[in-house]
């Protein structure tokens, strides 16, 4: 789908790298990051003598901070520069973009799962007044930075002090910056402004600062200018770090509490999770349990994300690192959960902010070849082994066969889904139009949430007498020239405006709300083209409200395709109608019988399009020589027609199913 | 993919097999009809009893040729000292010679030639002779046999008819195309409509009584008149055999530089199934009997050589990329005369083999079948099918064709050759135990499930598939 490529640089599960480095270097320093380098072979010692000892750093010597920008504006760069900087990695060894593991993250630029790194660091800078600087343990979150994972991003945020918001010299700022400004804001965190990308000749840091002050309230004295490229300005980033972002602020003496950042899935340790240690302490060993879920656990192996998995046997007040405690999914390591020890003293409160992960998009996955059900089947097991936040249900379409319904938290999160299963695991799909969840209200007062359009009667007994749909918050950073075109776009989609202002003289910024339906399929992508690109673009989960809708079925010689149907707002009932039988009149061959392809909303129908019968498909000559050769063709038209889905007497062909995607 | 789906294809075809000796060898035996009973039970191996011939020779290659042929030049009408026509004859009888023989079934002489090509019109009738006298020597030659050569106007005078009947030829498959001087032209006929008329009337005067004219419908430029008039042109002949080909555009011939499928200057689908219905109907109303897709043929006259492909029996094959099928092995020569020599030296000193005695998938030969029987009025046999392949898959082939009953496009016959009635179908359970009159026999209708037969078979062959 191509959809909301750039819209942000990490999506989910927090990468955080302790970045361990003390540029005076002593011995016992010297021969702690040669330990770094081969943690693997170390593993064993470690368990019986930790190598890093975490006791050094009371909470007032940890900072735990993320990075939050818009896409491309150079944050994973910049996370790069900084583990480079405290030896966390070795310079120019490891791959660009460290923390973004996944094969999406890298081709998207995207951050898809959360990361830590702990990093290790004296500050050169307080050490002036002779007086010998401490180390710091600092702790990088880096967090996905797109709207579908916002709460993934408010729970890594909640872990945080402080955060790096980095805006493009250039650019300025972008839809993005906005949202990440406001989540940073809210949370209460220290934010740092770097304005980075100043090697850029079209670099004009003046005018972010205007920007930062005027739409953020930022002191401009208070931004710091870097080229994560050149190298220009970082020695100033983590002073800043030290100096203006406070310590975490929990309490040592207390039970323990854990806030679970993410947590992934490895083939041979089991699930890891990523934690950050709020109050209390956590030891190799101890018994665990789990606020979310209840169950307990026992805490198998601690440590550190430096940069790899480095075992401490311990965990303090403030710091950030993993356990791997035995269990066996990560549906039941839940982004935001409390973990607490079993035998707390007294009962443990836990951490604000848990809430189970709201699914906005539903859309059904099929296997592309009908018999591949058990491989897709197997396939979406082993992914959501890695992302609890996908809901799987199983599903049958008539015309697809068995397949899955699936929710998810927007749409970069089901299009990085799609792509994970077919890059990660070889799956073919075909996937139904997506569809956001509607609830209906019917005269006898039931209520219905319809995350599948094709599960909504036609005609039902009762009568509707309400329908809900979810809609969004968007929020559109575009230059001022732009703004008509994109009030026309926005209002064809049924947007509302709530505030249009301006950045600066060249840039305006608007708010919308808009049904999430409406920019489900294609908006992303139109909102670029009439822009030329400019446009950036956030949003972010609003009510539900009234509307108007009606579910529109699709017939082929009269038998509704479950798989096609669809739910959309009757204004616009006709033309996606229309849409829709144009283009499957367009992608599905002539058949032996002629083909009605109509939409219809209940009985009525509003649109309609024929494709005649084939006429004549025969090979005239068979003889000896040729039965091979007949043969081999007829098998071909055979497979032709065995990868094609079957509606009633009509083959459809997969292309058909992408087609529909694209109507809006 | 993201596994392999491959199910041994013998627990799909036989879950209950009714005859646990059957092989596949008795495939050959679905379409046998009950006129040699005796031999084709005496043995569930076959030795063939049709050989194919190539002789590979024209004046020229007409424009929507891709056989394997050797263009002597345009004015080569006689080539009795042609050393390239000599010699390939030659390495013909040593191919003859050398090719095993079964040698418990040596006693069945063959039943049917076919000289096809090329032109084989334009070889010396002593060199047919000796061609003939070989085969007769290695595998016997029986009295009755049919001896078919396709012969091309404007290549044989009243006396090499003569000579090739004396030599045994008693079938001639007159390859006309057209009976318009424009058409011959542009599809690059070596020959002109005055060329067609004579071909006739010495094939007519020689007395040959079974005798056949080919015609290709769907040229370029080709109208509705046109080939209304070829047909009746045709007709008026009164050949005892029509063979109406479709044109069909291969790579790499001159029409396919030229020409797409379905544009013009060839005629639109539309166009092209009305003149297969034309044809369909002017030779039915002439009484020819619409025996197989592309065949016609006056009541006795079906060319028993064809049957033997039809019916998926073996046969030889001799000479320039031609495809044998022995001992359940489709196997082609070479197309190129060096690379034919070569094989034919290889075959001699033993270090090639042209049949085989392996057994042959089951589902390839079921597709085989299918789609060769489909091809015929008389359609597929689902006692004998059953027989070899179970009777699951019969049901399910039924079931398959049920719906195409109805659209008028497959017809289901009973014991008797009597059509089922749709609402018969309908209702029958199909299933063979409990219905009184059990469907023997499914056939595609004339024209218009014909028309459709690729559809149609690759229908068959995905339920033999799955």
């Amino acid at each position: 789908m191509g959809y909301l490529r750039k819209a942000s640089k990490t999506l989910k599960q927090s990468n955080y790298v302790s970045l361990l480095f003390n540029f005076n270097l002593t011995h016992q320093r010297f021969s702690l990051n040669r330990a770094l380098f081969c943690t693997q072979s170390r593993q064993n010692n470690t368990k019986e003598k930790p190598v890093i000892d975490l006791s050094q750093y009371p909470p007032e010597l940890v900072r735990n901070f993320s990075i939050i920008a818009h896409v491309d504006h150079g944050k994973s760069t910049l996370a790069d520069r900084l583990l480079e900087l405290t030896g966390t990695i070795k310079k120019g060894l490891g791959q660009p973009q460290y923390l973004d593991k996944l094969q999406v993250e890298r081709e998207r630029g995207i951050t898809v799962k959360a990361q830590t790194a702990t990093m290790f660091y004296k500050n050169i800078i307080n050490g002036d007044d002779g007086k010998e600087s401490p180390n710091y343990l600092l702790n990088l979150i880096d967090t996905p930075g797109h709207v579908d994972f916002s709460y993934e991003v408010s729970r890594s945020l909640a872990a945080c002090q402080g955060v790096l918001l980095v805006v493009d010299a250039a650019q300025g700022v972008q839809a993005q910056t906005v949202a990440n400004f406001y989540l940073a804001f809210e949370s209460n965190l220290s934010i740092i402004p770097v304005i980075n990308k100043i090697d850029q000749p079209t670099a004009d840091p003046d005018r972010v600062k205007a920007q930062l002050k005027s739409m953020f309230d930022l002191d401009p004295s208070d931004a710091l200018l870097t080229s994560a490229k050149t190298g220009k300005g970082l020695e100033q980033v983590l002073p800043a770090v030290i100096e203006r972002i406070p310590p975490p602020h929990g309490r040592s003496e207390s039970s323990l509490r854990m806030l679970l950042l993410d947590s992934y899935y490895d083939e041979y340790k089991g699930v890891i999770c990523h934690v950050a240690v709020v109050d209390g302490a956590l030891r190799k060993g101890d018994k665990i349990s789990s606020a979310a879920t209840g169950r307990s656990y026992e805490a198998l192996d601690i440590g550190i994300m430096h940069p790899e998995l480095t075992s401490t046997g311990v965990l303090l007040t403030g710091q950030v690192g993993y356990v791997i405690s035995g269990m066996r999914s990560t549906k039941e390591a839940r982004v935001g959960d409390t973990i607490y020890h079993t035998r707390s003293e007294g009962p443990v409160e836990p951490l604000p902010g848990f809430k189970p992960a709201k699914h906005m998009v539903f859309s059904g996955l099929y296997p592309a070849d009908g018999s591949d059900f058990e491989a897709l089947n197997h396939a979406i097991e082993r992914l959501t082994c890695n992302d609890a936040s996908v809901s799987v249900a199983k599903e049958t379409s008539t015309a697809l066969g068995l397949g899955f319904r699936c929710g998810f938290l927007g749409l970069l999160h089901m299009d990085v889904f799609h792509q994970r299963l077919e890059q990660e695991y070889g799956a073919h799909i075909i996937s139904t139009v997506p569809t956001v969840p509607y609830i209906y209200e019917y005269s006898d007062g039931s209520k219905l949430e319809v995350q599948n359009p094709a599960s909504l009667p036609s005609n039902p007994k009762q009568r509707v007498v309400a329908c809900w749909e979810p809609t969004v918050i968007a929020t559109i950073v575009i230059p001022s020239e732009y703004v008509g075109p994109v009030i026309t776009l926005v209002s064809e989609r049924r947007g509302q405006q709530l505030e249009h202002s301006f950045i600066d003289s060249q840039r305006a910024f608007m708010k919308y709300r808009i049904p999430l339906r409406e920019i489900v399929v294609d908006f992303y992508n139109e909102l670029k083209s009439i822009t030329s690109g400019y446009a950036s673009f956030d949003y972010e989960d609003s009510d539900y409200q009234p509307s108007d809708l009606v579910k529109l079925d699709i017939l082929l010689n009269g038998q509704p395709v479950d798989a096609m149907a669809t739910i959309v707002h009757n204004s616009k009932a006709y033309r996606v109608g229309r849409e829709l039988v144009e283009k499957l009149k367009k992608v599905i061959d002539r058949q032996m019988f002629e083909i009605s392809i109509q939409a219809a909303i209940g009985s009525k129908i509003v649109a309609r399009e024929t494709i005649t019968a084939m006429r004549k498909n025969v090979l005239a000559k068979c003889y000896g020589g040729d039965i091979t050769r007949k043969r081999k063709l007829l098998e071909k038209q055979k497979e032709g027609k065995k990868r094609m889905k079957r509606v009633g007497s009509v083959d459809i062909p997969q292309e058909a199913f992408h087609e529909l995607l694209k109507v809006s | 993919m993201l596994k392999s789906t491959f199910t041994p294809i013998y627990l799909v075809l036989s879950p209950k097999p009714k005859s646990p000796k059957l092989s596949s060898h008795i495939i050959t035996n679905t379409f046998s009809n009950s006129t040699q009973p005796v031999r084709q039970n005496s043995s569930l191996k076959h030795t063939p009893s049709s050989a194919y011939v190539h002789l590979p020779f024209c004046r020229k290659r007409c424009h929507y040729c891709d056989f394997p042929i050797v263009a002597l030049g345009s004015a080569s009408t006689q080539t009795q000292n042609d050393p390239r026509v000599s010699n390939y004859i030659q390495w013909l009888c040593r191919e003859i010679n050398a090719t095993k023989i079964d040698e418990e079934n040596t006693n069945t002489p063959l039943q049917t030639v076919f000289f096809g090509g090329g032109t084989p019109s334009l070889v010396p009738p002593t060199m047919v002779s000796s061609v003939l006298e070989t085969l007769r020597n290695k595998f016997g030659l029986s009295q009755s046999a049919e001896i078919s050569m396709e012969m091309d106007p404007g290549t044989f005078d009243y006396k090499k008819m003569q000579e090739m009947m004396l030599l045994g030829v008693n079938r001639v498959s007159l390859g006309v195309q057209a009976f318009q001087e424009k058409l011959l032209r542009s599809c690059g006929r070596a020959h002109g409509l005055k060329e067609v008329h004579e071909a006739i009337d010495i094939v007519k005067s020689c007395g040959v009584e079974n005798w056949s004219i080919d015609l290709i419908a769907s040229l370029p430029h080709q109208t509705s008149d046109m080939w209304e008039e070829s047909l009746r042109l045709a007709i008026e002949a009164q050949p005892t055999h029509v063979s109406v080909y479709d044109l069909q555009i291969e790579q790499g011939t001159k029409f396919g530089r030229m020409y797409a499928p379905g544009e013009f200057p060839l005629p639109c689908e539309t166009q092209s199934a009305e003149f297969y219905k034309m044809a369909s109907r002017m030779l039915g109303d002439a009484n020819y009997n619409h025996y197989e897709i592309s065949s016609y043929c006056k009541s006795g006259y079906e060319c028993r050589h064809n049957y033997t492909y039809w019916k998926n029996k073996p046969f030889y094959a001799f000479g320039l990329g031609s495809t044998s099928f022995v001992g359940g092995l489709r196997f082609s020569r070479p197309k190129m005369v060096n690379e034919y020599m070569n094989f034919v030296q290889n075959l001699e000193n033993g270090s090639v083999n042209s049949s085989s005695d392996n057994d042959i998938h089951g589902k390839d030969t079921a597709m085989d079948v299918v789609m060769l029987s489909l091809r015929t009025a008389r359609g597929l046999d689902l006692k004998r099918f059953g027989e070899s392949f179970g009777s699951s898959l019969v049901l399910s082939l039924l079931e398959a064709y049920k719906p195409y009953v109805e659209s008028e496009h497959v017809v289901f016959l009973d014991e008797q050759r009597i059509t089922i009635g749709i609402d018969d179908v309908k209702n029958a359970h199909l299933d063979e135990t409990n219905s009184e009159r059990r469907v023997a026999y499914i056939r595609l209708s004339d024209p218009n499930g014909f028309l459709l037969s690729n559809e149609l078979i690759a229908l068959a062959f995905g339920v033999i598939d799955s």
